[in-house]
């Protein structure tokens, strides 16, 4: 950690106590053990100005290509015989809405909302030895570098937790499109998509299917709203008449009571509707829906219209699927992007109509890059994972970038405070596309996040003993130059 | 003891005018009233702590050699006092340009500080060896534990409560010992209120070695990290120790050799000490070597290690030196300090933690360490190790430890002589976990009414013992019981490439060919939607206390979450046309909270169910009653 670290120009009334607060406000407590514990002084810690409400984290899993997408370079078509070190894009690049800012070919709908968005070039991760997606995952969706000795609480759950929830029945943290059983990594990407040490209280709300999700806030399969509610009235008839009522109020049992009051106050709510997409208009629905993904994102809208704090939409994690090219990337690129780039155009616009992008700021983000020819970083012991390795293109499925490249990658920021039609940062033109200027690691990226929610990068809780921070050891900055 | 005044021999060699800053004369004092009040002893406010050097260094506030570029001196010297240490509010001066030189010539000068000067205080030190308890005078044939809580409710003038009835008490104890609430068989054999032999009744439960073997692997299971599925499982960097553990805990393995296998593993046990491999680079406090001093400190110790294992424990006494010299036990390769992922050049040394009982021989071989680390833990004048597991076993029974949290064994516990007189116990009884249960379940202040409960817990007083939550395995298992429908051994054993089946290793304990009609545990199902709603880890983490409340999360799922609904319609089939709607309710009851209905919850139920119950309408009243807190909290 280095001094400047501790410094937040943007945030004057930090340096009163700069000193405490970035070591972290604590009093590290002998606590050991059950719950957290709130460290939050608020002389110690002042929480920023919030800039945006809500977040709509859309999450590209799978190592989306910057030089693909966001970050075009010197292109390349397709040919037998090209030396494969000749390549960086596959994709020729389009001209935006903004005019220093161009991508990459396929993405025409999101480049006509370009002048709405900041895009930061230059992201990077750490290089971990080894490449594997739900760990980068976790350590991008947590701030911390898994293993961790305490469960570490998503960045959703760090929203559900500090800020809570925007009105009393909406799900404060809500996970769309991704399946967390079936597949070789499942159990790696339920490690982190949780409330961690917070509790499953303030762990995400699952929705894989986003045209099934109406189930999740209906009476069970079958059931009617009628039958449904008459079976809670009967609950609380046994309740009342109980002849243990008289306990009732210990604590553990208050709160179940008032968890399942809850749950129900959602289940008969008029925000429930929401999370039912049929009940969008055919036109509208009709240009989302790409498939899954694009679901996703009118289902995030639609949540977020009705107080959803914290939503995630992914493309989905499966391995060697959709952004996850090990071969065969041009191809499987080219269909990702059509599945991404209305919808997520449309979510843009659609907040803009209803005066709503002001406030929420939507991220669309990865774990790493890909290059097609350097796995990790330069010099990285990193094991080759391409599926296509060869010298010179042969057939199409060597035509793509297949390797895991931590070196820089793209975010794209669109509304919640931050700056319109900006670019900051910037990858080199040639091999190694490594960050040449700005970088942002994930705890900045963290912090900016956080802090155009109104929360410090330095809020903490003590677990076990040990004080915890919104982003690692308290040292994520905001990177200021991208608020508006 | 914490050192705190510099050595006299020290101040004898004062200094001359342009030697270095003297430390003990010139920095301390200036620290001691300028700063210790809030960064020093148990104080870290803003999780500075100055009480060594290595905890100063640590904070990453100065650079040696250079104050002028050390915050540590900017925010003695700002301008604005709001900006200033020590803070306004804390009404002190501020420092003087004298007092600002000597600190900036320390720092230049390297920080020189006393060897083993510490401005930490004196904490609770619990004792290492087993205590001797002198009981407290009392009718003869009372239970110990009963006259040590008898003395402690006199010293705080507070009322023994209420004793519970024989029904309540057999709930509890059922579900304590076995996971599962009576049944209604059990229950029809009661004879009259108060004639129920209760030290026979705990004796027949814990001579159900399959129920309690059963029961008792969750709590294992979270302790060890044994999980069946998971991260690290990838690519071999992980494994089950479930046959083991179940034929450990179905022949109630002395807890002694229980330790010994685990820490100096055979063929099948070894799957604590290896931890979780991850692939790639790690955190260097999360190296399967320091994983494993973590791991056998927190579970056999309840020590926290996980703070010593980055720098020197601000917490509590542990050192980064103490946490290697555990890890390079367990490490083949030499290990190297790492401090705060920065590595400091020193090896370490293989060594355990409380010499006063013995130490490991270094240059043995990994295999002889570990067999010595294992006599170590387990050596008869090692009290920790007793201690931390009888407060473990008093915690899963009592719903609150002696020493809470349990995991924080260096804390004062409410009552010495409960806890010292239970590990003599285990001793005396060869380390039989039964018999510690026993001893349990047979007094009087077990089988005590259960407290009203605040959230707020300031000073403990024992009032009752506190409720606790069904484990999900517990509550799943319960909803079985009451429908009568278990599912087929096949849905739950995996495929053998998966996990080598856990349903294996009851075949094998038991020298089954085939399953037969004995129930299918929710300790062996993979960890569903359900039970990690209802808070089963993914035990990535050592965990050794499940959540006590019921979240809205949860709550969603079990109104509406499809494994809910699949058991419920499930038992509903079952129950369809056995019985009248009264005595489906009456049966109900029984079964689920041990207990007859009153009159007026007997019309309710029929309101619910109809004359002629639909399923829909017995599947609404099951979950009427499995909501009902009377059901998921044990009483």
């Amino acid at each position: 950690m280095t001094q400047e670290n501790w410094y937040d120009e943007a945030h004057p009334e930090l340096t009163r106590r700069r000193f405490l607060s970035a070591l972290g406000a604590t009093t590290a407590a002998t606590f050991l053990g059950g719950a957290p514990r709130a460290l939050a002084d608020e002389k110690r810690i002042k929480q920023p100005t919030a800039t945006a409400d809500s977040c709509i984290l859309i999450w590209m899993a799978g190592g989306m290509a910057a030089p693909e997408t966001f970050d075009p370079k010197r292109y390349k078509p397709y040919e037998v015989g090209t030396p494969v070190d000749q390549i960086i894009s596959t994709f020729p690049a389009i001209d935006t809405a903004v005019d220093n800012i161009k991508i990459c070919q396929g993405l025409e709908n999101i480049a006509g909302v370009m002048d709405r968005a900041t895009l930061i070039r230059s992201h990077f991760q750490p290089d971990l030895g080894s490449i594997l997606h739900s760990r980068h995952q976790y350590h991008w969706h947590t701030g911390y570098v898994p293993p961790q000795t305490v469960a570490a609480p998503h960045i959703g759950a760090w929203m559900a937790k500090v800020l809570g929830g925007r009105n009393d029945v909406m799900p404060a943290f809500i996970n769309i499109g991704q399946q967390l059983e079936g597949h070789g990594e499942s159990e790696e990407l339920k490690a982190f998509t949780t409330g961690g040490f917070f509790g499953s209280e303030f762990g995400p709300m699952n929705l894989p299917f986003p045209d099934l999700a109406s189930q999740a806030v209906k009476p069970p399969g079958g059931m009617s709203p009628d039958r449904f509610s008459k079976r809670y009235k009967a609950l609380e008839n046994l309740l009342k008449n109980s002849p243990k009522s008289g306990e009732l109020s210990d604590y553990h049992q208050e709160s179940m009571l008032r968890s399942i009051d809850n749950a129900h106050r959602l289940l008969g709510s008029k925000e429930r509707e929401a999370f039912d997409l049929t009940l969008e208009k055919k036109e509208i629905f009709d240009e989302y829906n790409t498939g899954r993904f694009g679901q996703g994102c009118l289902l995030a809208r639609r949540l977020v219209e009705n107080g959803a704090r914290f939503v995630e939409v992914t493309t989905e994690y499966i391995p060697f699927v959709h952004w996850d090219t090990h071969e065969n990337g041009h191809s499987t690129v080219e269909r990702m992007k059509k599945e991404i780039d209305r919808p997520i155009a449309r979510l843009i616009k659609d907040l803009e109509e209803r005066g709503l992008l002001d406030r929420t700021l939507v991220v669309i983000a990865t774990e790493f890059s890909r290059d097609m020819m350097i796995e990790g970083v330069p010099g990285s012991i990193a094991q080759d994972q391409s599926r296509a390795a060869t010298d010179v293109i042969k057939e199409m499925k060597h035509y793509g970038l297949h390797r895991h490249f931590t070196g820089g990658s793209s975010v794209v920021m669109f509304g919640g405070g931050m700056k319109k039609g900006f670019l900051y940062g910037a990858t080199a033109d040639e091999r190694p596309c490594l960050v040449r200027e700005n970088p942002v690691s994930i705890e900045d990226l963290h912090a900016t996040i956080f802090t155009a929610m109104g929360i410090s990068p330095k809020t903490e809780y003590s677990i076990e003993g040990r004080p915890f921070y919104a982003t690692k050891d308290g040292i994520g900055k905001a990177v200021r130059d991208v608020f508006a | 003891m914490a050192f705190r005044i510099p050595s006299l021999l020290l101040l004898a060699l004062a200094s001359p005018l342009h030697a270095a800053v003297d430390f003990a004369h010139e920095v301390v004092p200036i620290l001691e009233k300028n700063c210790v009040e809030c960064h020093g002893g148990d104080k870290s406010k803003g999780g500075l702590s100055i009480n060594s050097r290595a905890l100063l260094l640590d904070a990453d506030v100065l650079e040696i050699g250079k104050p002028e570029d050390s915050l540590f001196i900017e925010v003695l010297t700002a301008e604005d006092p709001e900006d200033r240490m020590p803070p306004p509010k804390k009404k002190k001066e501020a420092l003087n340009s004298a007092e600002i030189a000597v600190l900036e010539k320390w720092i230049a000068e390297g920080l020189v500080w006393e060897e083993g000067f510490t401005f930490a205080v004196d904490r609770y030190e619990p004792p290492l060896k087993p205590r001797v308890v002198k009981l407290p005078a009392g009718e003869p044939g009372t239970n110990p534990i009963d006259l040590i809580v008898a003395a402690h409710l006199k010293s705080k003038e507070t009322k023994a409560p209420q004793p519970v009835d024989d029904r309540t008490f057999l709930r509890r104890v059922t579900l304590d010992l076995t996971g599962l609430p009576p049944s209604p068989e059990a229950l029809s054999e009661l004879p009259s209120e108060g004639k129920l032999d209760r030290a026979a009744a705990v004796d027949k439960l814990l001579a159900n070695n399959q129920a309690y073997a059963e029961h008792w692997m969750t709590f294992w299971n979270d302790l060890l990290r044994n999980e069946y599925i998971g991260t690290g499982y990838i690519e071999g960097g992980r494994q089950q120790v479930t046959t083991w553990l179940y034929r450990s805990l179905l022949e109630n393995k002395p807890f002694d050799a229980f330790i010994r296998e685990i820490i100096a593993p055979g063929p099948d046990s070894g799957g604590f000490i290896k931890g979780i491999k991850w692939r790639g680079v790690v955190n260097a406090s999360q190296t399967t070597e320091i994983q494993f001093s973590q791991n056998v400190s927190q579970v056999f110790l309840g020590i926290n290690m996980k703070c010593a294992s980055c720098h020197d424990s601000f917490t509590d006494r542990w050192t980064l030196k103490e946490a290697y010299g555990l890890a390079q036990i367990y490490s083949e390769a030499p290990l190297e300090l790492v401090r705060c992922d920065k590595p400091t050049g020193e090896k370490a040394e293989a060594s355990w933690i409380f010499p006063e009982l013995g130490n490991v021989d270094p240059t043995k071989p990994r295999d002889e360490r570990l067999k010595q680390l294992a006599e170590l833990v387990t050596h008869p004048e090692n009290g920790r190790t007793q201690r931390t597991i009888v407060n473990r076993l008093w915690n899963q029974m009592m719903g609150r430890g002696i020493v809470h949290p349990v995991d924080a064994m260096n804390t004062e516990p409410w009552n010495e002589d409960i806890l010292d007189h239970l590990a003599n116990y285990l001793v005396v009884s060869k380390y039989d976990l039964k018999a510690v249960m026993r001893l349990i379940a047979t007094s009087r202040t077990y089988q005590s009414r259960t407290e009203v409960r605040d959230e707020d817990e300031g000073t403990y007083v024992f009032k009752g013992p506190v409720r606790k939550r069904m484990t999900a395995e517990q509550f799943i298992d319960s909803i079985r019981q009451v429908i009568g429908v278990w599912p087929a051994p096949d849905q739950n054993a995996f495929g053998k490439n998966l996990t080598g089946g856990q349903l294996t290793a009851v075949m094998e304990a038991h020298g089954l060919k085939e399953w037969d009609k004995r129930p299918v545990r929710a300790v062996f199902a993979k960890r569903d939607e359900l039970q990690a709603a209802l808070g089963r880890p993914n035990r990535e983490q050592v965990v050794s206390a499940r959540p006590d409340i019921v979240t809205t999360l949860e709550a969603i799922n079990l109104a509406n979450g499809p494994e809910l609904a699949a058991l419920l319609k499930a038992g509903a089939a079952n129950l369809q046309g056995k019985a009248a709607p009264r005595e489906l309710i009456e049966n109900t009851y029984l079964a689920a909270l041990s207990r007859k209905p009153t009159d007026s919850e007997v019309r309710i139920a029929l309101e619910i169910l109809g004359e002629t119950p639909t399923p829909e309408a017995t599947e609404d009243f099951l979950w009427s009653i499995f909501m009902l807190p009377e059901f998921i909290y044990i009483n």
